[in-house]
C-alpha cells in the first residue's frame, strides 16, 4: 500500500504516545516486518517491560497488530508485532477531532465568562459568579480579585480552532 | 519492493510534498532520473489509483501536466503542542466533572503561553 505518512510524523506521533524510547522503538519496528517484544528489547536496550508497555499504547490505537504463537518447548505464548502504518491518518485525524472538542469547548466557557484573578503565581483564575460569592477575596492567597483580559487568550484560541476545523474539513 | 513500485512510491512523496503548487511532470522526472516514457506511466499509474490530479499545462510552447496530490498528508503538528494530546486524564475529562477542558490547569498554561506568542508575532506588547 502506498502510504502518504512521512517518517517525520511517524516519529512525531511516537514521540506525542511516548517520547524518546517509542521513538526508538518505532525506528527498530518500522524496518522489520515482524518482531517480537524480545527481539526489540535486545536491539534498542529498552527493558522488557517498558517495550510492551509502549507495545501495547500502540495496539490500543492499533498503530501495531499482534500475532501469538506458542513456544513448542515452554508452551508459553510468543507475541509478534508489526507496525501498521497505513492506521496512522486515522490516528492522527481522531486526535485532531478529539482535541477540537476540547478546545471548542473550553473557547465557548472563556467567551462566556468574566474572569477575575489576583496576579499570584500559581493561584487560578475566577469566574465572576464565583468571585461574586468570595467577595472578590482569592480562596487560595487571601489578595484581591481583580479582572482579568481574557482576550488574548480566545483569540489565540479561535484561531486555533479554526485551524484545525480546516485542516479537518469541517 | 519492485523498481517500478519504489519509483512510484518516490514520485508520490514528491508530490505530496508539493502540496497545494504541485509539480510539473518533467520536473519530476528529472528530479527522479526517470525517462519520460517511464515517468508518464507511472504519473497515469497514480491518477488511476486516484491518489493524484493530472492538469493539462502550456510550458514552452509544449504541452505537459502538472501532477497535484488529492490528498495531503495528515500531520499532526498542529496539535502536538496541546496538552490534550495523549492525556492521561482524557478518560475523566468531562465538561461535567472535576476533570474538564474548561478548569484544567495544563489547558490554561498552554493557552497562555500561545497567546503571548501570538501577541509576540503581533508586536503586541
Amino acid at each position: 500500500m502506498l502510504s502518504t505518512i512521512d517518517d517525520a510524523t511517524l516519529m512525531k506521533v511516537a514521540e506525542a504516545l511516548g517520547e524518546e524510547e517509542a521513538i526508538k522503538l518505532i525506528e527498530n519496528l518500522k524496518n522489520l516486518d515482524e518482531t517480537t517484544d524480545d527481539e526489540i528489547a535486545n536491539k534498542t536496550g529498552i527493558r522488557l517491560n517498558s517495550v510492551r508497555k509502549i507495545l501495547y499504547k500502540l495496539y490500543d490505537h492499533s498503530l501495531v497488530s499482534l500475532r501469538r504463537t506458542r513456544d513448542p518447548k515452554t508452551g508459553w505464548f510468543i507475541f509478534h508485532w508489526k507496525l501498521q502504518p497505513d492506521q496512522l491518518e486515522g490516528f492522527i485525524l481522531s486526535q485532531k477531532r478529539r482535541v477540537l472538542e476540547k478546545l471548542d469547548i473550553r473557547l465557548e466557557y472563556e467567551m462566556k465568562h468574566d474572569f477575575y484573578y489576583c496576579y499570584t503565581p500559581g493561584c487560578r483564575r475566577i469566574p465572576f459568579e464565583e468571585a461574586v460569592e468570595l467577595v472578590f477575596k482569592c480562596p487560595t492567597c487571601g489578595k484581591p480579585l481583580m479582572h482579568y483580559e481574557n482576550g488574548k487568550m480566545i483569540q489565540a484560541l479561535a484561531k486555533k480552532v479554526e485551524q484545525l476545523k480546516k485542516e479537518l474539513g469541517e | 519492493m519492485s523498481k517500478r513500485n519504489d519509483l512510484e512510491h518516490k514520485a508520490l512523496q514528491h508530490i505530496i510534498n508539493t502540496g497545494f503548487d504541485g509539480i510539473l511532470q518533467s520536473d519530476l522526472w528529472r528530479k527522479l532520473g526517470a525517462s519520460s516514457r517511464e515517468g508518464s506511466r507511472i504519473a497515469l499509474k497514480l491518477e488511476e489509483k486516484k491518489l493524484v490530479r493530472r492538469e493539462k499545462e502550456l510550458r514552452d510552447g509544449r504541452w505537459t501536466y502538472r501532477l497535484y496530490p488529492k490528498r495531503l498528508p495528515a500531520k499532526i503538528d498542529s496539535i502536538a503542542d496541546v496538552p490534550c494530546l495523549m492525556c492521561p486524564d482524557n478518560p475523566r475529562c468531562d465538561p461535567s466533572s472535576s476533570i474538564s477542558p474548561q478548569g484544567c490547569d495544563k489547558l490554561t498554561d498552554w493557552l497562555l503561553s500561545i497567546s503571548k506568542n501570538e501577541a509576540g508575532s503581533l508586536g503586541d506588547s
